[in-house]
């Protein structure tokens, strides 16, 4: 029994201390993405090299299957509604379900998954290998460097991934709902002017930006402070992969529901 | 950010990992952009900023900031339904929206719209405001207006709100469903007459599918039936014994020596002799008539023989008074008594 408390107050610490880390290691960051001098030639090569090749292919294939997924979602709440005569509501109901809560959710976690996770594990290699000890004798600040834009990309490409989304499939939703027609953009414009009310339009930036900041800092942050002397090889290192995943979809997972609490009661 | 420090600094270096010193990810860690690179990623945030304001400005077009509006006030006792950013239609298309829900310092809800200028003349000063509440769907602010050449709808002014309300009519039909269910319950009880006539249907049905059929079922005995049955068969011998009796009065009647030829040519007597009957009307006619001229001159003498009847009884009068007189004068006097016939 006692063992057993020492181990939930240990990994409680543990729990803790690492969520100081990633918060001190936001707390360090975010200053750097408004100062000047991140964006000088280097960094800003770095950056703009970050941006690129995140968001090249993940652009274009996130947009292809969020467009397949939103028109078979569309499509089928247009039926289903218009079956049970609320057809003057599906519109409502799809705005609010795909552009406020499923769109955001699904592109933090794509671009989490094909993006800032392999990330923060180049980065920890590059710890763990010492290059970044090497960057500090080079004068060259690591975190500015190798970090920082990553970690705009991630924001980014959340961001980016977000706004595309939403809008092709509001575009979609029109088309379903009122077809090649430009008739219905009266009516349309108006029902999503009721779904995004000046507090529903913050929550959703809000949120966003929050995914944006999870998703991007949390790998960050496990690859800069988790211990190094954890072997690299075999099991370990996809248990620590695992480990940050399962942290970062937690945390992905409060900010929903925090958002459905502040938007929904 | 040594990393021999504790975990909490940001460490950088590779105190453990006893590698070489030569870069392991050198496309991590080149700082040598290919010449487009940087381009694109411009390309890219330009993208996201024109998306994000384009976003941005068509929110605020839907939320209607760009309309010049005017201000309508509706009065309700309960706001129950209605919230902000909810359409006021007119004819099915939202012309307003609710802008603002307060409550007066009468304790009434008092609802601010918004009613663009350019919607605002199909409200007029006699336009009526209603608030419908649904048993499915949200609630509706209505608008109609009866007299479109009525002057227009100032700009702030307080309108009533006509609220119907579907819900409140529950309760109502809660009750008459209820009475009804009992009702029905009554009808359909084991004892209800109902279900009695049912039974009785059903022994009906049973005796139609027995022996006597419908027969058995409407007499309900069978030696009844049976009786029926062989009265039937009597009345059907009767029938033929009839039927051969009405073939043989056929050949007598209308047979060739039948009656009714006899009957025809005593027909044709007949019609002769009501002709002559006619002809012996006629004679009496003419003879009645005579005698009506005799009548009337018999009612004539009749009249005549009054007066002559009065002379006679004068004359017997004065008859009798001069015999009177001769007996009164007479020497042989009789008895003056007078005798009555």
């Amino acid at each position: 029994m006692l063992k057993a408390l020492k181990r939930f107050n240990h990994h409680t610490l543990e729990w803790f201390a690492r969520a100081t880390r990633t918060i001190r290691f936001s707390a360090h960051l975010l200053p750097l993405t408004l100062a000047p001098q991140t964006y000088q030639r280097d960094n800003r090569a770095a950056i703009a090299r970050q941006l690129v090749t995140g968001m090249g292919p993940n652009l274009l294939w996130f947009t292809v299957l969020c467009a397949l997924v939103s028109s078979v979602l569309i499509r089928i709440v247009v039926v289903t509604a218009l079956s049970y005569g609320l057809s003057k509501f599906a519109l409502e109901m799809v705005v609010r379900v795909l552009v406020l809560e499923l769109i955001p959710l699904t592109a933090a976690v794509f671009v989490a998954l094909r993006c800032t996770l392999p990330d923060g594990m180049e980065l920890a290699e590059l710890r763990a290998h010492g290059d970044l000890h090497r960057l500090q004798q080079q004068g060259i600040d690591p975190i500015a460097r190798e970090a920082l834009p990553r970690v705009i990309a991630g924001v980014f490409s959340v961001l980016m991934l977000v706004a595309v989304s939403c809008l092709m499939s509001l575009v979609l939703a029109y088309l379903n709902v009122y077809g090649f027609t430009p008739w219905g953009f009266g009516g349309y414009t108006r029902v999503v002017g009721q779904v995004f009310s000046p507090a529903v339009s913050i929550i959703l930036v809000m949120k966003t930006i929050a995914f944006s900041l999870a998703v991007s800092l949390i790998p960050m942050a496990s690859a800069v402070y988790d211990n190094v002397n954890t072997t690299l090889q075999g099991r370990s290192k996809a248990a620590r992969e695992l480990a940050s995943m399962v942290r970062l979809f937690s945390v992905i997972l409060l900010i929903e529901v925090a958002s459905l609490l502040v938007n929904y009661y | 950010m040594n990393e021999n420090s504790n975990e909490n600094s940001v460490p950088t270096g590779s105190h453990s990992s006893g590698h070489n010193t030569t870069l392991p990810l050198e496309s991590a860690l080149n700082t040598h952009t290919p010449p487009g690179l940087q381009i694109k990623a411009a390309l890219l945030v330009l993208l996201m900023v024109l998306l994000v304001s384009g976003a941005v400005v068509y929110l605020m077009y839907a939320r209607g900031v760009f309309e010049a509006t005017q201000k309508l006030v509706l009065m309700a006792d309960d706001s129950e339904g209605v919230v902000v950013g909810m359409d006021l239609t007119f004819s099915g298309f939202p012309i307003g929206r609710v802008s603002q829900i307060e409550l007066s310092a009468e304790g009434n809800a008092r609802m601010i719209m918004e009613v663009p200028k350019k919607d605002a003349h199909w409200l007029r000063s006699t336009s009526i405001f209603t608030l419908e509440r649904g048993l499915v769907g949200s609630t509706k602010l209505r608008a109609y207006s009866g007299i479109l050449t009525d002057p227009p709808l100032d700009d702030g002014a307080t309108r009533a709100l006509l609220v119907g309300d579907a819900s409140s009519e529950i309760p109502k039909l809660v009750a008459t469903a209820k009475e009804l269910i009992q009702n029905l319950k009554a009808l359909t009880a084991a004892d209800s007459s109902l279900d009695a006539s049912l039974g009785n249907v059903k022994t009906l049905t049973e005796k139609l599918n027995g022996k006597g059929g419908a027969l058995g079922a409407i007499l309900g005995d069978e030696k009844h039936t049976e009786k029926l049955l062989t009265a039937l068969d009597r009345t059907n011998s009767l029938l033929t014994k009839v039927d051969g009796l009405a073939a043989k009065a056929d050949t007598q009647v209308f047979g060739p020596n039948g009656v009714m030829k006899d009957a025809q040519a005593t027909v044709v007597q007949l019609n002769a002799m009501l002709a002559e009957a006619r002809s012996s009307l006629k004679k009496v006619d003419a003879i009645l008539i005579d005698a009506q001229a005799i009548g009337a001159n018999a009612k004539a003498a009749t009249a005549d023989l009054g007066v002559l009847r009065a002379d006679v009884e004068s004359s017997l009068r004065k008859v009798d008074h001069l015999i009177n007189e001769i007996n009164r004068k007479w020497p042989f006097k009789r008895d003056a008594e007078l005798k009555l016939p």
